[in-house]
């Protein structure tokens, strides 16, 4: 009997190719985008599982209470008494492990490159499971000069994997210090939070592990393993308790030096389970840990997947109840002969089984395809080997068979109860109202208009974030990283630069990010951005004032008691005459700066971040790491080259490496330039199949009104009053999506900008841009079938009736 | 064989009643040759699609081969005619995505017969209507006559006692027509139970006994 039915399946999907395509082109879409993001939320959700301790695994975090505002500061970071002090007072913590981010200078052959690492304590490979390829576990991080380090690592340095006691050379200041190779690890697998190259044993003098202060600086992350089953409030409140005890000193000592702001520094201790951090999007992953992402992607992802899937379900369920009238002397015929209402649907079912296995199939060769593409987007390293996996192939099983049934049980049901009489007589009547078919389409196209607006607006905010003025000029300036031992050291590596003639101009400031706290007046505190500039910062990035003066040589004192603030500042202090105010550093015994010039607002972070208080300083204890460059328009190459040399010359033992700073800039929108592509891959899928679902059903409606057609024509109806009357009633439904879709793109989309503080506003003329897309793709779809309907000639298409 | 007492059917338009069959009372017995005739729509089809529980009647009661039809369940309906009746169609009624042999095969398929049991049948019928060259066809590639054929062929292949045929000749010409008859005798007189519904006098003359339909009613 099964062969009977794939038979006439066969025969059905080979006579009506159009049909057949649509379904299969959708479903085979609709599979693949569910499988690729099925691949992704999977690894998602295994992100960190390989670790076989991670049920019992924790990073200490802490809760600050800001008391202006109220607001809970979270910090993942904390210091080096956190871990051991912990463990040895607290009876259920086992074991712990701090991780710090760092670099080192290696020489590499005559090279010498900068290396990003971690520094851990020896108990890392007790606690995280990343497997010895040789070395022992137990003593591999004992001894202070060892390195650790992963197969590429050993690969690139040394060409080969056999590598133990071999020798790395790391920069010490000015020396290169012997460290020796004590084990080799397996590469960190993709979907761990932890990566690394390289590892050293952390760095903490006796002083540092004595000093009760170090308490409030927080810098590492420091991981606990906790005895199974233990009641983590219960910990955490230990914790607490201990940490209050223990700090109780260091408080008093700290306020006789900074007064109460020290009661502001006291922090709440929490834990937060390991495998909790990959999807936080509260505390960061920062400081070795990496790849965090927020589970929205995840629902985003999954909700685009499943929409295609299922506006290609849609397709297959309309078109097959459409086509019905073809199939229902079919239906009518196998009832006389003797098959009974269940045979039938097994029938209907199992052709839509044939036709999504072929969709199937197609969808794992699209996923081939695609990978590379989709790994590209979404910052992964997937693979289809990853197929392998039971728990996965368990899932597209029942993918498939949850689509097979979504698309197949419907048509089966309606079409298996035909009744004989009806359907062989020709009393078969569906022109009825159809109104599943058309609530079907007008949630096609809800989504599909809801996917585009979004995307435009993605689009328009994008444009938005990449062509907003920053304030300042960010085209042809090269920046280079260097720690400047001093002052004098940075503006001797200035002046070389400039006795070049492709060099503008040239200026120094601190590397990273800086941030810090002062006392305004007498109670009053502002946290703000901290930078170490000299008097050529602002000109080479063309950075206006608003008031008072840049730092200038003909003031030799500014390096000592000035400083710069930015509008935000001023407005933050609250100030009416900015210039001539003070400023008390608490970290600086209480000196006394005076602000001598107002900065006009810039976006010195990107504008995904609100700009805060800002401050510059030329305080020659603050070390410069950076030189930003300017240089003349069109000479990039000379120019690099010329700078490489001046840096080589003066600095041998240094890495070194430069950025644009205006791709700087554009990487920092990197996530919105990804998201920008999935939408729009999500919205032109989702428009497609739609699309080739419509001029399915258009098909079908202009082969059934072939006899309509014909009578109106013969009556004198012209082509475009025909074209008219067969297109209207699509579009009335794409209308009917338009206005559901609308709304809700307007809120999705106004919630989705709300992350941003500077954004885009919403206008008419975005959704109007959106609507007339719409309209127009699926006017041409429809029109296309209707015009070929319109034309043809009445007196052939009334004798075939 | 076949015994109907007092069946109306009718349709509900408005508060208007319309009766198809009206107060139909006849006996068939086995062997018999029937011939239904009367103008259109005066409810030919519907009596044939009663007897052969196609369709439903609303009033009265059926008995067929000593079953009381009317009783019976949709399920156990089904059941009989599977298992006692043949249909064959004014339009032959094949499905076009089978060839000859599939769709004679059909309902041999319904009936969970075994495929080599099934084979042996059709070759037998295949053989028997002098049509096996054309078993791997479709049955667009034939001609009216011999796409009756199939479907008398597909009707005949589960052994039925009753053929019941809704002018098995309207579509064809004469000559084919006259074939057909012919094989309807044939078949009568090898014990199969018919009954035709036809337009045509000369047709109806095949038959052992004539019966007139006239809005529904029998005539007397």
């Amino acid at each position: 009997m099964f062969k009977n039915y794939f038979k006439i399946a066969f025969r059905n999907l080979a006579r009506n190719k159009i049909y057949s395509l649509i379904n299969i082109a959708g479903l085979a879409i609709g599979l693949a985008c569910a499988m690729l993001i099925i691949l992704y939320v999977k690894d998602e959700i295994s992100y960190d599982r390989f670790q076989l301790k991670a049920d019992n695994i924790y990073r200490i975090v802490t809760h600050n209470v800001d008391k202006n505002g109220g607001k809970i500061h979270k910090d993942p970071n904390t210091g080096y008494l956190q871990g051991p002090r912990f463990m040895q007072n607290i009876p259920e913590i086992k074991n712990f492990v701090r991780i710090q981010q760092g670099n080192e200078n290696i020489k590499l052959g005559d090279e010498v490159k900068n290396q990003e690492l971690l520094y851990v304590d020896s108990s890392f490979f007790k606690i995280f499971s990343f497997p010895l390829v040789s070395g022992n576990v137990n003593n591999c991080l004992n001894e202070p000069l060892s390195v650790v380090m992963t197969e590429d690592a050993a690969r690139t340095q040394f060409g080969t994997t056999n590598v133990i006691g071999r020798i790395v050379m790391m920069k010490d200041d000015s020396v290169f210090v012997p460290h020796k190779v004590t084990a080799v690890v397996k590469n960190c697998p993709q979907n761990s939070s932890i990566k690394f190259d390289m590892l050293l044993p952390i760095r903490e003098s006796q002083a540092d592990a004595t000093n009760s202060k170090n308490w409030f600086n927080s810098f590492l992350n420091t991981f606990v393993v906790l005895n199974p089953h233990s009641d983590i409030q219960s910990v955490e409140s230990k914790m607490q308790k201990f940490y209050v005890t223990d700090t109780k000193d260091a408080i008093i000592s700290l306020k006789k030096q900074f007064g109460d702001v020290v009661e502001s520094w006291k922090s709440e201790y929490h834990l937060q389970p390991f495998l909790a951090m990959h999807l936080s999007t509260e505390l960061p992953s920062q400081n070795g840990l990496s790849g965090a992402s927020n589970p929205m992607y995840s629902y985003i992802l999954s909700g685009i997947a499943l929409f295609v899937l299922l506006i290609a379900c849609i397709n297959f369920v309309n078109l097959t109840v459409a086509r019905s009238v073809k199939r229902a002397k079919e239906i009518g015929i196998r009832k006389v002969v003797g098959s009974d209402r269940k045979q039938l649907i097994f029938q209907f079912l199992g052709e839509s089984f044939l036709l999504c296995l072929i969709a199937f199939v197609l969808a794992i060769a699209l996923v081939q395809l695609s990978l590379p593409i989709f790994n590209m987007l979404s910052n992964k390293a997937l693979a289809l080997s990853y197929l392998f996996d039971i728990k996965l192939v368990a899932g597209y099983i029942l993918l498939f068979v949850f689509t097979t049934l979504l698309a197949g049980f419907y048509p089966a049901i309606v079409l298996s109860g035909y009744k004989p009489v009806k359907s062989l007589y020709n009393r078969f009547n569906n022109v009825g109202k159809n109104y599943l078919q058309k609530s079907l389409v007008v949630l096609q196209f809800t989504l599909a208009a809801f996917l585009i607006i979004a995307t435009l607006t993605i689009y328009k905010q994008f444009n938005f974030l990449t062509n907003e003025k920053l304030g300042y000029d960010d085209t042809d300036i090269v920046t280079i990283q260097k720690d400047f031992k001093t002052h004098e050291e940075a503006w001797l590596f200035k002046n070389e630069l400039l006795k070049n003639p492709g060099i503008v101009s040239v200026a120094p400031r601190n590397g990273g990010s800086w941030s810090t706290i002062a006392k305004l007046g007498n109670d009053s505190t502002i946290n703000f951005d901290y930078e170490t500039i000299d008097d050529s910062f602002l000109p080479v990035l063309k950075i206006p004032l608003a008031l008072g003066r840049n730092f200038s040589s003909e003031f030799p004192a500014d390096s000592a008691n000035s400083i710069l603030v930015n509008e935000t500042f001023v407005k933050k202090a609250g100030w009416k005459n900015p210039i001539g105010q003070t400023v008390n550093f608490w970290y600086n015994n209480n000196k006394i700066y005076t602000v001598i010039g107002v900065v006009k607002d810039y976006h010195f972070e990107s504008l995904n971040k609100k700009i805060g208080p800002q401050l510059f300083t030329m305080k020659p204890e603050n070390p410069y790491g950076m030189v930003f460059i300017k240089i003349k328009p069109n000479t990039a190459s000379v120019s690099l080259m010329a700078i490489q040399k001046s840096f080589k010359q003066l600095f041998p033992l240094n890495p070194y490496s430069y950025v644009f700073m205006n791709e700087k800039n554009r990487k920092a929108y990197e996530a919105e330039a990804k998201w920008k592509q999935i939408m729009l891959f999500g919205a032109l899928l989702t428009i497609f199949i739609s699309c080739i679902g419509l001029f399915g059903l258009s098909v079908l409606s202009a082969e059934k009104r072939t006899k309509e057609i014909g009578i109106r024509k013969v009556l004198g109806a012209s082509v475009n009053g025909v074209v008219t009357i067969l297109s209207k009633d699509f579009l009335k439904l794409v209308f009917i999506s338009l206005v559901i879709a609308i709304p809700a793109a307007w809120l999705a989309s106004n919630k989705w900008l709300e992350n941003y503080p500077y954004r885009i506003s919403l206008s008419w003329s975005l959704f109007a841009l959106g609507a007339l897309l719409v309209i127009l793709i699926a006017l041409i779809t429809v029109s296309f079938q209707a015009i070929k309907a319109a034309v043809a000639n009445p007196v052939k298409s009334l004798r075939t009736e | 064989m076949i015994e109907l007492k007092g069946i109306y059917k009718w349709v509900n338009t408005g508060n208007n009643r319309t009766f198809l069959l009206k107060d139909i009372n006849l006996t068939v017995k086995q062997g018999e040759f029937i011939s239904i005739m009367g103008p259109s729509g005066s409810g030919k089809s519907t009596l044939l699609n009663v007897i052969g529980m196609l369709d439903e009647f609303d009033e009265g009661e059926y008995i067929f081969m000593n079953e009381p039809v009317h009783k019976l369940k949709e399920k156990q309906r089904a059941a009989l005619y599977k298992q006692y009746i043949g249909f064959v169609f004014q339009a032959y009624h094949l499905i076009d995505e089978l060839t000859v042999y599939e769709n004679i095969e059909t309902p041999l398929i319904y009936q969970d017969i075994k495929s080599s049991e099934r084979k042996a049948m059709v070759a037998d019928i295949l053989d028997r209507f002098n049509i096996v060259g054309k078993k791997d066809l479709f049955p667009t590639q034939l001609s009216g006559g011999q796409q009756q054929l199939v479907g008398i062929a597909r009707a005949l292949i589960a052994n039925p006692k009753l053929l019941l045929a809704d002018e098995p000749t309207g579509n064809l010409n004469s000559k084919q027509g006259e074939e057909i008859m012919n094989l309807f005798i044939q078949l009568n007189k090898d014990g199969v139970t018919i009954i035709q519904v036809t337009h045509s006098e000369k047709n109806a003359a095949y038959g052992s006994r004539i019966i007139n339909l006239l809005d529904g009613r029998i005539e007397k």
